[in-house]
């Protein structure tokens, strides 16, 4: 996730403090809430992004006259790097899946009932669901479609992540009669005849 | 005779100090064929009162009955096959596959559930030929507008047959014209094929379709209104009803 383009994105618009910048982060994607950028965060990131030569700093004098505050601003670089991330595609990350991760390792190690984990994963996504559509009407839809954009977003995610959660309850039984992706094992010499591979549920020891 | 009803339905989030109470007693019956619309300001609990209806979530007292079964006994193996067979959801966003095509969509779930291929596309294209999709039964979503889509979605929250379709929030996404359309739907799924609809709305003028608004506030049912006849002037009524409430 490119919290690096979006700094340079938001220098693009005008030069800001690192206090600024933070603050219309966290303004773009709703509140800190959502996504919590520290300010360390902040702070390497935009040290690395003037190491690389991608913004210049010039120090302020402050009201006080002291201490003196870091203003941010872009350079040519910078803004060609930041063309660059404009001309390519995002690609979502649906496959990192953690639930996913939890049915498959609760399934094999039979420390979870693969039912209870879809239905308790269920009701948590339907709680996030109406959390999401009430956060969505309280947004003015005159001044602040964008976070409505968002929370649509969210939503039909969520509705979507639900219909997968019903697919995958109808067809459990058929996973669990099939082996389970494992990895292959290379073996030194020459492989052992008659060799199935791993089922689920794991043969009994005898 | 009740489809569905509640007895002091309450449920609690946390404990001791920090405890909400999202529903207080709720007792509410639905009939047979009844189109009920749950109202009422954000955080007056119709969510939560949809979840422990649909057996998403465990009451902390009081309970659901369904059909003459008490959701509390039973096992969650029951309770899934219970919802699948009793219950069709149906949400804001239609989430079609967008490379099935409309029939494809419609009778996925019970494909899924092991019915014959053949059988499962006749009987979602009789839900699809009801709600006017029998010319479209080979479109893809792409294909089809916003309400086309909902209206699939519908169909196939119906291929299964449930007897309770559980609505959040339906119109949500719609243009005024074409939520009217799905809400008259609904209607129409409960007054022609006997269904009963149980529905989350803010809207007033999406909940006058229904025959009887149930209105939530602070996990309580405050007033119920039955809307006698269709006419313009009852979402004008609910409207009034819940600036009154404090929406």
């Amino acid at each position: 996730m490119s919290v690096r383009h979006t700094i340079l994105g938001l220098l693009a618009h005008k030069p800001r403090h690192g206090y600024e910048l933070r603050a219309a982060f966290e303004a773009l994607v709703g509140g800190d809430r959502n996504w919590d950028l520290k300010p360390a965060q902040i702070y390497t990131t935009l040290d690395r992004l003037e190491d690389a030569g991608l913004v210049a700093c010039t120090s302020d004098l402050g009201e006080g006259q002291e201490p003196s505050r870091r203003i941010y601003a872009l350079t040519p670089p910078g803004k060609a790097a930041l063309q660059e991330w404009y001309a390519e595609g995002v690609s979502p990350d649906h496959q990192r899946d953690e639930f996913f991760l939890k049915l498959l390792t609760g399934m094999v190690s039979g420390e979870a009932d693969p039912a209870r984990l879809i239905q308790t994963q269920r009701a948590h996504l339907f709680r996030e669901l109406h959390a999401a559509t009430t956060l969505r009407d309280s947004y003015d839809p005159h001044t602040e479609m964008a976070q409505i954009l968002l929370l649509d977003k969210v939503t039909m995610h969520l509705e979507a992540d639900l219909r997968w959660l019903e697919m995958t309850e109808l067809r459990l039984d058929e996973v669990k009669g099939q082996p389970l992706p494992e990895p292959e094992i290379r073996r030194r010499g020459r492989p052992p005849k008659g060799d199935k591979g791993s089922t689920y549920p794991p043969p009994k020891p005898t | 005779m009740s489809l569905i009803h509640t007895e002091n339905l309450t449920k609690i989030y946390g404990s001791g100090e920090t405890a909400v109470t999202a529903l207080d007693h709720v007792s509410i019956k639905v009939k047979e064929g009844e189109f009920v619309a749950v109202m009422g300001p954000s955080g007056c609990g119709k969510s939560t009162l949809l979840h422990l209806l649909g057996g998403l979530d465990s009451s902390s007292a009081g309970k659901v009955v369904i059909d003459g079964t008490s959701l509390a006994e039973m096992k969650d193996d029951d309770l899934t096959k219970l919802r699948r067979q009793k219950i069709g959801f149906v949400f804001q966003f239609y989430n079609l596959i967008p490379v099935l095509t409309a029939v494809e969509n419609a009778s996925l779930p019970i494909t899924l559930d092991g019915v014959r291929p053949a059988e499962a596309r006749k009987r979602a294209a009789e839900w699809l030929e009801r709600f006017e999709l029998g010319e479209r039964l080979n479109n893809r979503p792409d294909q089809l507008s916003g309400g086309q889509q909902q209206r699939v979605a519908v169909a196939r929250a119906l291929v299964a047959e449930p007897a309770l379709i559980l609505a959040d929030e339906p119109t949500g996404n719609l243009d005024t014209r074409s939520g009217d359309e799905i809400a008259s739907l609904l209607r129409e799924v409960t007054k022609k094929y006997g269904r009963t609809v149980i529905m989350v709305t803010h809207d007033p003028r999406i909940a006058a379709y229904a025959d009887r608004i149930i209105f939530l506030k602070d996990g309580k049912v405050i007033d119920e209104t039955i809307l006698e006849k269709k006419n313009g002037k009852n979402a004008d009524l609910l409207a009034g009803k819940m600036k009154e409430i404090g929406d």
